[in-house]
């Protein structure tokens, strides 16, 4: 099991909230120094509704854990507990008091988890009847879903499901006689497997999940050499073990695509040969177009491996490598440490749960964005075609009938956008990190302005894919956030957001829109667009634009809409020969 | 508690004598291992039969002492198939003594476990 790093987050702090003695997790914690490093601070023992209700101040970086005992937080369920018939109403009702007061707490964390109920180990209840009637583990299972229901839409409040941690422990989870030494029910073990599933989840709101696998082929996808065996002879699927084992372990792959991870090969290989094989065999479950892109040669993997993951615009931090190999992966963890490589069982029929038990894919959010990401790539590739086919970069990126939808943060885009905000690193002027809790509270003031941008062209739709906001004074605007995805930079979007900002500022008769860039290990990117985006650079990492002089909109993209700005006056500052056309705004949106 | 004076370890019992010593020691020298990585570095315990465990200088506090009880209790499950009480005299009591050093524990542990076995070999 692993838990991912690339996080630079130095100053996370866990808030240890219980009605047990949860001071050993924290010790497990503050101990435990693989990325992200967290400091750990406790509520007052015990007192859980009063910590929620009126939460000690935290900073954006503080993240709660909420861990609490059912029948000491619920007194219904301790009654039924002891068979004493109860209001099944009464039930859920205190299960969503507690919620209340965990939405209440949530505007002061940056995400809080809580802990799924769970009954000790040793627990037998009612045997045969557990999960009829008012069985205690039926309770509970009501609980835990009403809890996980009330708690669905609070998008910064994440339920942690403590029963897989129990059970990974198995009969030793729970120590009556630590309970009656040190008030902590559970076996040091639990803690050991939580801090784990932690780390995981608070990498996962940082949004520093995994987005790439690479995979070998031969003895990985399938079992033995296709270049020798021909792929009809190969093992997969079939009356084999094996041959099943690898048809899972596939399904499994098929499944992380499915959630938005993207697929691609580095194999040593004859391509043709390979292709064949994932094309043709009929037991194959991945087929040439679940891989957003390959390597199929004899060149050096680690180089074949740079070389993808640059393509796909995504940093090494982003990638797990998959080889039965152990040549070939220690190969890669030498030349490139940022890539994840797991170790991986010789044996094939353990390929499927070590893939399954892999924790670095954990993703806070699920958007649509996430679900079409192979397809977008794809769409991109197409896009790289046509770019070779077009003479110069400025026909190709007249070609692409670019538009722009500009919208500002609503129910509708607000996942979207606060994880957009909180995985982008290269084209990032603050990378400034932020829950949806925090963003809203940002935008109370109408001196702040937010846009998110949707990019489509000819070959499709690239979602929403770009961040501006802006903090407004009586004469100068500062750009506060300046994000595009990696998967849309180099086309002109970045100018098309400045000369949609500049726009704004004009119209509110303001002087100058700056920007301030925050350096960082991976935002140089953002550097060398401002370096060249025409403002002016007379101090230090500071770019400023003298608002008497329109901002030209990039020739070839359209904006659909820009909230906020009448569209007759931005047209009738447009300077741009191109004539680049601004739709009035639908009233819906304004 | 940590500052309470406990029995001196040179006056104990000679326990080096005794069958069982160093399977005791293999429990508790994994049960440090287990309990280390709750510790910071600098509190970490030693894997040495002198190493003083509990009371004045010792590594531990009581909650680091009853999460250390509870590992070596389930090692002793483990390695000699044995359910040995560790707690039956009071682990923080001055006046007990054994979780004051790792050889005192140890010797404490292999009179429980000859005991138990009424003093038959370990592999018999």
């Amino acid at each position: 099991m692993m838990t991912s790093s690339g996080t630079s987050n130095a100053a996370l702090n866990l808030h240890l909230i219980s009605d047990f003695n949860l001071e050993t997790l924290g010790q497990y914690v503050r101990n435990d120094t693989s990325a992200p490093v967290v400091s750990v601070s406790s509520a007052p023992f015990g007192q859980v509704f009063p910590t929620l209700l009126e939460p000690s101040p935290s900073g954006p970086s503080s993240f709660a854990l909420v861990w609490t005992i059912p029948e000491k937080l619920v007194p219904t369920f301790a009654a039924a507990l002891n068979y004493v018939a109860i209001s099944e109403e009464r039930l859920i009702a205190e299960v969503r008091e507690f919620a209340d007061c965990l939405r209440k707490a949530q505007k002061h964390f940056r995400a809080i988890f809580v802990v799924s109920w769970t009954l000790p180990s040793y627990y037998r209840g009612t045997g045969i009847l557990n999960l009829k009637g008012q069985g205690p583990r039926k309770l509970l299972l009501k609980m835990n879903l009403a809890l996980a229901e009330e708690l669905e839409n609070c998008g910064n409040i994440y339920v942690l499901d403590g029963q897989r941690w129990i059970d990974a422990v198995g009969k030793n989870s729970h120590s009556p006689k630590l309970y009656y030494l040190t008030k902590t029910p559970f076996h040091a073990e639990v803690f050991v497997r939580a801090v784990r599933e932690l780390k995981a989840a608070i990498t996962a709101v940082l949004g520093a999940s995994k987005k790439l696998v690479i995979l070998d082929l031969d003895n990985t996808l399938w079992g033995g050499v296709v270049g020798d065996l021909g792929w009809e002879k190969v093992r997969l699927g079939g009356h084999d073990y094996v041959g099943e084992a690898y048809v899972d372990f596939q399904k499994a792959l098929k499944g992380l695509r499915n959630r938005g991870i993207l697929l691609a090969i580095a194999s040593k290989n004859q391509e043709s040969i390979a292709l064949e094989a994932l094309a043709k065999h009929p037991e194959m479950v991945l087929r040439p177009t679940d891989f957003t892109t390959w390597r199929i040669n004899w060149k050096d993997k680690a180089a074949n491996i740079a070389d993808l993951v640059a393509e796909l615009r995504l940093g090494l931090q982003s990638a797990v490598f998959i080889d039965d190999n152990p040549v070939e992966r220690a190969r890669v963890r030498e030349a490139l440490p940022e890539v994840y490589v797991p170790e991986w069982p010789a044996d094939p029929t353990l390929f499927p749960s070590s893939l399954l038990q892999l924790d670095c894919f954990d993703s806070a959010y699920a958007t649509a964005e996430d679900a079409l990401r192979q397809e977008m790539y794809a769409t991109e590739k197409q896009r790289e075609f046509s770019r070779k086919a077009v003479g110069s970069a400025e026909e190709w990126l007249l070609s692409l009938d670019t538009e722009l939808t500009v919208e500002e943060l609503s129910d509708a885009n607000r996942v979207r956008v606060v994880q957009l905000l909180n995985k982008t690193n290269q084209m990032n002027l603050t990378t400034r990190r932020l829950s949806e809790q925090e963003l809203q509270t940002w935008l109370q003031s109408d001196k702040r302005k937010l846009w998110a941008f949707r990019v489509r062209d000819k070959f499709g739709d690239s979602g929403l894919t770009g961040i501006l906001s802006l903090e407004v004074t009586s004469e100068v605007a500062y750009v506060s956030d300046f994000v595009l995805s990696c998967r849309v930079m180099g086309r002109n979007i970045e100018r098309a957001m400045v000369a949609c900002a500049s726009r704004y500022c004009a119209s509110l008769g303001l002087r100058e829109l700056r920007a301030h860039y925050l350096p960082t290990v991976k935002n140089k990117p953002c550097l060398e667009f401002w370096m060249s985006s025409g403002f002016s650079h007379k101090e230090e990492n500071w770019f400023v634009w003298l608002l008497d002089q329109p901002y030209v909109f990039p020739p070839g993209i359209k904006v659909n809409s820009l909230p906020g700005v009448d569209a007759d006056a931005v047209a009738a500052q447009d300077g741009s020969p191109h004539g680049n056309q601004v739709s009035p705004v639908p009233a819906s949106t304004r | 508690m940590d500052s309470m004076e406990f029995v001196d370890p040179s006056k104990e019992a000679p326990t080096g004598g005794s069958r069982y010593f160093d399977d005791a020691l293999r429990v508790i020298y994994e049960a440090i291992a287990d309990i280390n990585l709750q510790l910071p570095q600098e509190q970490r315990i030693e894997k040495s039969p002198t190493t003083v465990l509990f009371g004045k200088d010792g590594k531990l506090d009581s909650l680091g002492l009853a999460n250390f009880i509870v590992i070596v209790e389930q090692k002793i499950e483990e390695v000699l198939g044995l359910l040995i009480g560790l707690t039956e005299d009071d682990p923080f009591s001055p006046s007990t003594g054994h979780f004051r050093t790792v050889q005192s524990l140890a010797s404490y542990i292999s009179q429980s476990v000859a005991r138990e076995r009424g003093g038959a070999h370990p592999q018999s």
